[in-house]
């Protein structure tokens, strides 16, 4: 029999693993969980408030505002974004060498470049009336330019942040579907054209059904990050940011404008929570959707 | 022959039409890049005007003399060189060294470890935020290189995929380092971090940009300027300068164009990298 003995890089890098996800992780989960129970701005005042804070929540219109601002975000994002980038990886995927090569790089170029600088220029391109965007549109359709005010105008000012979230991450999107596009067999390609199959419908008939891995894996993939979008609404928005008239407030912003804003650090941590509920059972979609068979 | 030639021209005109579409495309998505670069040097008032034109009608660098003096530029750079390089050398040491501990070894408790870090990836940001927050503010790590790589040293997404690439390395080759009396740590270093090096290289490109964008944890930990990131910095400025476009495109200019250089340089590693795990922040 072999004695054990206590193996000292196990004991060292398990110990530092445990102990920074305790830290990290664990203890500010579970005194998250504490915030919700009380209220609290970290200084002064710190009491027991029982249910209060998630009964408030239910009746907080706000919270509705950017819940369901949440929801049209993932609604436009998601779909719109899958479609345009499976077309663009087909389109693509038919050219080959150099071309490929540069087509490729110019529609990855956002993903790589940083969301706040990308922000900033989309505003300026958005600027109401004058901007460039606004131009474009009243020479090309006759449109008004007075009333194109793009994010001044609460009814177009989020579908204008998603349109620039669907930009910048399109080549992230568009390579992960030409990496599951060139492993489809050409075989089943050469018996489609034999049997007189057009293009397009190659392209309905086998292209997409074989990249269903992909499309359910970005579908999570961006339906998480629009339960968590922050940052481009930030800093495309007035001051306070959310605006206009709470038009593209989202749950994110809210959390960070309850708590740091207004040191109501006990009603923020509360709606970090549904936040976390909506991702857990996003989560739970997805592991069904990958695990359940499909049939040809 | 002749239904060769039509087939042929049928192809050509096929091919003219898809290059077509492609390029208008790439041109929607490089075309924000090159009004912003060109903006940059125009005056503020030119940026935003009702004729359009994209090069300016007089070329100007006053914008970027303007940042340069309004801005701690040169000190966001360095903050972000310094925050991004630490917590990329520190997840890369942290999912190789534990990637090794949970694909290689057994112990007591290893499965419930694993899942606990796996779990971690659950928990969005937000949650873990004001607890944090108390955290960094309790240690005095307020405005500080600590408080701001704190929470990003281990990277679980990272020790995942390592853990996935140290499985691949066969063990017999750990199996006879041992037997020539070689501890753990000698193995990790001499056999296991030599064999994991282009996986590193991937997962580094990753938490760099990752890291290099941050932008929701730095906002909540830095309130002294000198003390914030290159995005930071960026939306701090923006937001009181908002009345002169030029010069709010001229500091974006120099946020995007070191990394749109290196990306040029590196293109290849960037897609593989991206694509290969599919995933980001």
């Amino acid at each position: 029999m072999r004695i054990r003995r206590v193996n000292s890089y196990v004991a060292i890098v398990a110990t530092i693993v445990l102990g920074y996800y305790a830290l990290v992780c664990l203890w500010p989960f579970a005194f998250n969980v504490y915030l919700t129970f009380r209220k609290t701005d970290l200084l002064t005042e710190d009491r027991f408030i029982g249910i209060d804070n998630y009964r408030f929540l239910f009746r907080d219109p706000i919270f509705w505002r950017s819940l369901r601002n949440n929801l049209y975000y993932l609604g436009i994002m998601v779909p719109v974004g899958i479609v345009t980038s499976l077309l663009c990886a087909w389109l693509i995927s038919q050219t080959s060498g150099i071309s490929r090569k540069i087509y490729t790089a110019m529609y990855f170029a956002p993903v790589v470049t940083s969301m706040v600088a990308v922000s900033l220029v989309w505003q300026l391109l958005y600027f109401p009336k004058i901007g460039l965007f606004a131009q474009l549109l009243s020479r090309a359709f006759g449109l008004d330019p007075n009333k194109l005010t793009f994010l001044q105008n609460p009814a177009t000012a989020l579908l204008c942040i998603i349109i620039m979230d669907i930009w910048k991450d399109s080549g992230l999107r568009t390579v992960v579907f030409l990496a599951g596009i060139d492993e489809i067999p050409d075989s089943l390609y050469e018996a489609a054209k034999i049997e007189g199959a057009s293009e397009w419908k190659q392209f309905l008939s086998i292209t997409v059904p074989l990249l269903r891995p992909q499309i359910i894996f970005l579908t999570a993939i961006y339906s998480i990050n629009a339960i968590r979008v922050y940052v481009p609404i930030y800093m495309m928005t007035g001051n306070p940011p959310g605006g206009p008239a709470n038009s593209t407030k989202v749950l994110a912003l809210q959390m960070y404008q309850e708590a740091f804003y207004g040191m109501r650090f006990g009603y923020g941590a509360t709606i970090s929570m549904i936040i976390f509920a909506l991702l857990v059972g996003l989560v739970l979609l997805e592991i069904r959707a990958f695990e359940q068979k499909w049939e040809y | 022959m002749k239904s060769i030639i039509r087939y042929r021209r049928i192809r050509y005109i096929k091919r003219i039409v898809l290059h077509a579409f492609l390029i208008a495309g790439g041109l929607v998505m490089v075309f924000p890049f090159i009004w912003m670069i060109f903006s940059s040097f125009k005056p503020s008032i030119e940026v935003i005007s009702v004729d359009f034109h994209l090069l300016p009608r007089s070329w100007t660098l006053r914008n970027y003399v303007r940042v340069l003096e309004e801005l701690k530029l040169p000190r966001g750079y360095l903050n972000s060189l310094v925050v991004s390089s630490i917590i990329t050398l520190s997840a890369l040491f942290s999912a190789s060294l534990a990637g090794y501990l949970f694909s290689k070894l057994r112990f007591w408790g290893r499965d419930a470890l694993f899942f606990l870090v796996l779990a971690s990836v659950m928990v969005p940001p937000h949650v873990v935020l004001i607890p944090l927050y108390a955290l960094i503010t309790a240690f005095r790590w307020v405005d500080t290189y600590q408080g701001l790589v704190f929470p990003f040293l281990m990277n679980a997404f990272g020790v995942f995929l390592m853990r996935q690439f140290i499985r691949g390395i066969p063990d017999d080759l750990i199996e006879a380092a041992r037997i020539d009396g070689a501890s753990d740590f000698r193995i990790y270093f001499s056999i296991i971090l030599p064999l994991v090096r282009s996986a590193l290289a991937v997962l580094g490109i990753l938490v760099f940009l990752w890291s290099y964008d941050e932008f929701l944890w730095p906002l909540v930990t830095v309130h002294k300027e000198g003390m914030m990131t290159l995005p930071l910095l960026l939306g701090h400025f923006t937001q009181a300068e908002a009345k002169y476009p030029g010069e709010s495109m001229a500091a974006c200019t120099m946020v995007v164009v070191p990394v749109l250089i290196v990306y040029a340089f590196f293109q290849q590693h960037f897609v593989k990298g991206i694509s290969m795990t599919g995933l980001k922040a």
